[in-house]
């Protein structure tokens, strides 16, 4: 599906940096050396919720090797968070966790700071602990964040209690659709907190630098995120941080905001040396962030032809301890539920708790996974009641060109129909029985179709050309492995018809580069795809200014050429190189071309006209990718144990600017998604995490994901997309875990409510389905 | 911290020499449990006496008459391609080849994983069902002992301070199959339940591992299977039996409840899955 | 605790290096607080993600788990040091082309684990290559393309 013009877009250019990764040079957070370095270490709470009522460092001060203690008497009393600014550097006055770092000591090795840790004494003043949503929202229960009211917030929250935000949104008549409905669905679902396991823990190396100023590397998705979240916390000015990004050994959303970065800064501060703190997997595990658990109330219902008339949801999500991201997926879950299909009437609600668990955050899918495994299986049970086939049924509701999405924005590229057929045709749906028994083993199909939004927030990008006519293109963007350095290139390369070898990406840098939010929210094609494509045309237009000087001739009669040129339309041999102009502008007239371009995402997410939205975090938030996909699975009857065999997943991302990239996002996702139905689930026990460790959590093996994932491209452009892209990064993840579940029903003839399916589950809905037959 | 002094002995008895004197001496064998515990400060020897230059503990030794003997210090690896391990011996085989992954499996040894004895673990109800004695020794004696005493409670084991576990000794087995079948949550997981399965005569004997603190064994439920392994009902009531035998816990890989319901269904499964073997050969 | 930090002599990627080390410091520490040898990760430390993955004596084993000193006296090799290797360089390249590293945090343990198998088994299945890699966890890639780049760099090296 290729452009056969383009000569660096739609094409799989291998990743620029795979080549230092294959030989083991690239270099990540831990990778990092640096000469007198202090190593550091954390202290985390052993109590779920406690007034901290003093420390005793003395032991620890007076450890070998030991130069700095530092507690939440020594950190300012600033507070950072994305949506309502809920959180300490360390804890101070209180511990809302276990786990929750309490003190950290700097030290000359890591295995001194870590000893020092053991010697620190905290006196604590044990208080009731709030241990799941429900429990936080009783009456009388015990409040974490007395001073709620007083945080600044980004949004219209609600905040009050135990609730950190509420969200509602309405369409239609909810109430009285229902008499219109030939069938009603309703149940009550829960999932389970997923980790995000990325290979690579948090850490954090921050440079002192005399006068004060602080160099800081870390595991990022966000250098911006991070300089805002240190200097909010630590009450720094931002001109007193620079935030730099080594490779980053993955990011699912965990290392979006904030992890260690501003303890690690502190200390800096504190010792005037060079800190440096790598968590172990255990502690990663233990205070970093996880995926939220949802408890959902849902009811779909339709007409005897399968129409779609209404649907309701009510959520309740487990918060963790400070709102992170928190109030966004709560919003954003809700905004989704619908589902890609036209529903009339339709409301949905719902509420974030705080609890003393650590917080919850950005996973990729942002709540959707959650929601589509209540909302895609309810599609498939009506489907079921009405005789009607799932693809069917969904091909006769789903949205098309031109509607509009819950609370009204227009979508504009829709792809959807698209990758419904594409993967109806792959699988061989319609030829294929839905369900097989051979010996113990059954098979089954299941599917499900999605839609996500990209586009969230500010960014910008800068296109410098060089004295030889290459050009460095600097967008403040992390590539997190998922290669957005090659993508971005190639969307310059192709804007300037340049050869990708001729664009050099700089690597983010708050001092130098022009902000971009984050590497989060399948954002970073479409939204710095579109900065990179202004900056270039801004660079076209001094090129061909000089040009038309140079050659003597209207601007509008040149063109650009492959290869680092500009032309007279029509007069082969009339051009001048880049070089030549950038010559020109560097030593003679008009000065170095420079094009910059920044933007935010400009459609409103809500029309007041159509839809009532309240507590809605996302005033403007972008287009829409769409998705589907089939999985056949493999139940065990011995055990109840499921395997995915085969999958085939397909996503409209407007515009495949790198097509192998696209289809390794499929592939990562849908391993990622099918852990979570599967099997990932972190477990507590009382107010402490049972399994913080890859021995007793786990995640797939390349035994336990099918080798037979087939990921397809559909291209419905997008109008403003650069090159018409979208984007890829989520789509993938959101339509696993009801999938697995449609096809385990299907199966079985049993419906499972709760995540994970477990061999425990299915074996469980096996015999009872087999019992009521 | 800065942990252990580690001895390399060259012979057994220079190993065990250091073990009489060192109290808090421990063996290294393939260090994949013993360093993962010491990376997570769970242990902190002061003495670790590496095994594996010793020649006389490596390698798989079958005799004339189909007795094997499988050295301490034999690597998962090993012991999972011996085809030698075959009939009765191949529940010890597949055991070994469903340990872990490649790479540990590269490193870890018999000995050193017995000598851990988590009950969750592939050899222990291998073993145990194969009629397995585990060879231990100190300065001052060796001893043999049946592997249905070697496991004692959960994480313990009949090892005496002063003593190794030197060999892993099985009798002579039959031509018959025999089986082993591990259900995890993910490959390389410890079990959620396990199940060795040694068909012997007319009856079999088995091992149910992951339910209880040792590998579970019924002599009663064998002496119902005895003669009557295509009877479904006796299958049933020896499943039952060993069901009600077993002491399993509830943990982050599953409910105490669904390894009691697994047995039987394991069982059952292990069971015709063998006959069809054996009506094939 | 007894101090006893010790010279140790290890033989790395066919030389000798003298390092100093306490008797709890396993190869891995070794390797990248000592020699600089960072190719191998740290993504546990207790054995199970397989990123730090070396080979000793030929084997793929776990750096984290083996202790530096019982390494003396076997030849230890790191991602760096298989540069001369032609399984190492197909494997590499095809890794490279098909888009089998996204973060690549787990690509050098990964490597590792795949050139031992392609020399056991030079032609594998895509079964036998999950089995052969099913100790080296990718969180990123689905491991869809891991297993194409060892099946092409197993058909390449074939002709
Ligand atoms: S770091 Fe060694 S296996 Fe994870
Ligand atoms: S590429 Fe990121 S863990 Fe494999």
């Amino acid at each position: 599906m290729t452009d056969p013009k383009g000569i660096a877009v739609g094409l799989s250019i291998p990743k620029f940096e795979n080549q230092e990764k294959v030989l083991g040079e690239a270099r990540y957070i831990a990778d990092l050396q640096r000469a007198n370095v202090l190593h550091a270490a954390i202290l985390g709470s052993p109590v779920p919720h406690a007034r901290i009522r003093g420390y005793d460092v003395s032991k620890a001060l007076a450890a070998p090797g030991v130069v700095a203690v530092l507690t939440g008497d020594d950190v300012p009393d600033g507070r950072m968070g994305a949506f309502i600014k809920d959180e300490h550097a360390l804890a101070k006055g209180k511990v809302l966790y276990v786990g929750e770092p309490v003190a950290a000591v700097a030290a000359e090795t890591e295995a001194q700071a870590r000893a020092a840790c053991r010697l620190i004494e905290v006196d604590y003043d044990e208080l009731p602990a709030v241990l799941s949503p429900e429990d936080g929202l009783a009456a009388g229960a015990p409040i974490l964040h007395e001073h709620l009211a007083d945080y600044v917030k980004v949004f219209d929250a609600g905040s009050g209690g135990n609730v950190a935000s509420r969200t509602r949104f309405e369409e239609g008549d909810v109430d009285r659709a229902w008499t219109e409905c030939d069938v009603i669905v309703e149940g009550e679902y829960t999932t389970q907190a997923q980790a995000h396991v990325a290979i690579e823990p948090c850490g954090a190396l921050a440079e002192y630098e005399a006068g004060g100023r602080i160099t800081l590397w870390s595991a990022n998705q966000s250098v911006f995120r991070v300089q805002a979240n240190v200097c909010e916390s630590l009450n720094l000015p931002m001109t007193k941080l620079r935030c730099l990004t080594p490779r980053v050994g993955g990011g699912f959303g965990n290392k979006m905001e904030a992890h260690i970065q501003p303890i690690v800064v502190a200390l800096a501060l504190k010792c005037r040396r060079n800190v440096r703190m790598i968590l172990t997997r255990e502690e990663d595990f233990e205070i970093v962030r996880a995926r939220h658990p949802f408890r959902i109330r849902m009811k779909t219902g339709a007409k005897k032809d399968g129409t779609l008339v209404a649907r309701e949801i009510e959520v309740l999500l487990d918060c963790g301890a400070f709102a992170d991201d928190s109030p966004g997926v709560l919003g954003y879950s809700l905004l989704m539920s619908p589902g890609p299909y036209r529903i009339p009437h339709r409301r949905a609600h719902g509420q974030l708790v705080y609890t003393n668990k650590l917080r919850f955050g950005a996973f990729r899918g942002f709540g959707q996974p959650q929601v589509s495994f209540a909302g895609e299986q309810q599609i498939d049970e009506i489907a079921g009641r009405l005789g009607i086939d799932p693809i069917e049924m969904r091909r006769r509701n789903m949205l098309r060109e031109g509607d509009a999405w819950f609370v009204g924005q227009q979508v504009a590229s829709n792809g959807l129909a698209a990758c419904i057929d594409a993967v109806e045709k792959a699988s061989g749906w319609r030829d294929r029985p839905k369900a097989t028994r051979h010996g113990t083993k059954r098979r089954a199909l299941g599917m499900s179709v999605t839609a996500h939004i990209s586009g969230l927030l500010g960014t910008g990008a800068i296109v410098r050309v060089l004295e030889d006519g290459t050009v460095v293109l600097n967008t403040g963007a992390t590539d997190i492995g998922q290669g957005s350095d090659t993508v971005l290139t190639q969307i310059c390369a192709e804007a300037l018809q340049l050869p990708v070898d001729k664009v050099s990406v700089a690597s983010p840098d708050t001092d130098g580069s022009p902000y971009n939010w984050g590497t989060t929210a399948s954002r970073v094609t479409y939204t710095a795809g579109r900065a990179v494509v202004g900056a270039a045309r801004a660079v076209e237009a001094k090129l061909k200014q000089h040009a038309s000087e140079m050659l003597e001739c209207g601007v509008g009669d040149l063109e650009l050429r492959a290869g680092g040129r500009v032309g007279i339309v029509g007069v082969p041999g009339a051009e001048v190189s880049f070089a030549a102009i950038s010559g020109r502008a560097h030593w003679a007239v008009g000065g170095p071309i420079v094009g910059e371009h920044t933007l935010v995402f400009d459609q409103m997410t809500h029309d007041p006209k159509r839809a009532v939205a309240i507590g809605l975090p996302f005033a403007r938030i972008g287009v829409f990718s769409f998705g589907a996909v089939v999985v056949e699975v493999e139940i065990d009857e011995v055990t109840g144990k499921t395997r995915v065999v085969e999958a085939w997943s397909a996503a409209d991302v407007g515009r495949a600017i790198n097509p192998q990239l696209v289809e390794v996002q499929l592939e990562g996702a849908f391993v990622q998604g099918m852990g979570l139905a599967l099997f990932e689930e972190m477990v507590w026990d009382g107010p402490r995490l049972a399994n913080p460790s890859l021995m007793d959590y786990k995640v797939p093996t390349s035994r336990d994901a099918p080798y037979a994932i087939h990921s397809i491209i559909v291209e419905a452009p997008e109008p403003d997309g650069p090159f018409g892209a979208k984007g890829a990064g989520e789509i993938g993840i959101n339509v696993i875990p009801s999938a697995i579940a449609n096809a385990v029903a299907a199966g079985t003839g049993h419906r499972h409510h709760h995540l994970p399916l477990t061999s425990e589950r299915v074996l469980d809905g096996l015999i009872e389905a087999e019992a009521a037959a | 911290m800065t942990g252990p002094r580690l001895v390399r002995p060259a012979t057994l008895d220079a190993a065990l020499a250091v073990l009489a004197e060192e109290p808090d001496a421990r063996c290294l064998a393939g260090g994949a449990t013993l360093v993962a515990m010491m990376n997570a400060g769970l242990a902190e020897p002061g003495v670790l006496v590496a095994l594996d230059g010793i020649a006389e503990l490596r390698g798989i030794t079958v005799a004339d008459d189909g007795r094997v003997r499988i050295g301490a210090m034999t690597r998962h690896r090993e012991t999972a391609a011996d085809m030698r391990l075959a009939g009765g011996h191949a529940v010890v085989r597949q055991a070994a080849s469903v340990i872990a992954n490649a790479v540990v499996r590269n490193m870890g040894t018999m000995g050193g994983s017995i000598a851990f004895f988590d009950p969750a673990a592939d050899y222990p109800p291998a073993l145990v069902a194969a009629d397995a004695e585990i060879e231990l020794a100190s300065a001052a004696a060796t001893r043999r002992l049946a592997a249905r005493e070697f496991f004692v409670d959960w994480y313990t084991t009949a090892i005496e301070p002063g003593e190794m576990v030197t060999a892993i000794h099985l009798p002579p087995a039959g031509t018959q199959p025999s089986i082993y079948r591990k259900h995890a949550r993910t490959s390389g997981d410890y079990a959620i339940a396990s199940l060795a399965l040694v068909l012997d005569g007319a009856g079999a004997r088995v091992a149910v591992g992951a339910c209880g603190p040792v590998p579970l064994r019924s002599d009663a439920a064998e002496a119902v299977l005895a003669g009557r392994l295509a009877d479904h009902d006796a299958v049933a009531e020896a499943a039952a039996l060993l069901a009600a035998a077993a002491d399993p816990v509830d943990d982050v890989r599953g409910s105490a409840d669904y390894r009691r319901r697994l047995i039987p269904r394991l069982l059952q499964a292990a069971i015709s899955e063998l006959l069809d073997t054996r009506e094939a050969a | 605790m007894i101090d006893d930090r010790q010279d140790l002599l290890l033989q790395v990627n066919g030389a000798r290096r003298r390092v100093s080390a306490e008797g709890s410091d396993t190869l891995l520490t070794v390797l990248r607080d000592q020699l600089g040898l960072t190719g191998a990760k740290r993504g546990c430390n207790q054995g199970v993600c397989g990123s730090c993955t070396v080979e000793v004596d030929g084997w793929p084993v776990r750096g984290c788990l083996s202790l530096a000193a019982a390494c003396e006296g076997h030849e230890i090799v790191t991602i760096e040091g298989t540069g001369r290797d032609p399984v190492m360089a197909v494997l590499q390249r095809q890794f490279v082309v098909r888009g089998a590293v996204q973060c690549g945090f787990c690509t050098p343990g990964m490597l590792i684990s795949a050139r031992r198998l392609l020399q056991d088994q030079p032609r594998p299945d895509a079964e036998a290559v999950q089995a052969a890699l099913s100790g080296n966890i990718c969180r990123c890639t689905g491991y869809r393309k891991i297993i194409d780049a060892v099946l092409a760099a197993a058909e390449e090296l074939a002709q």
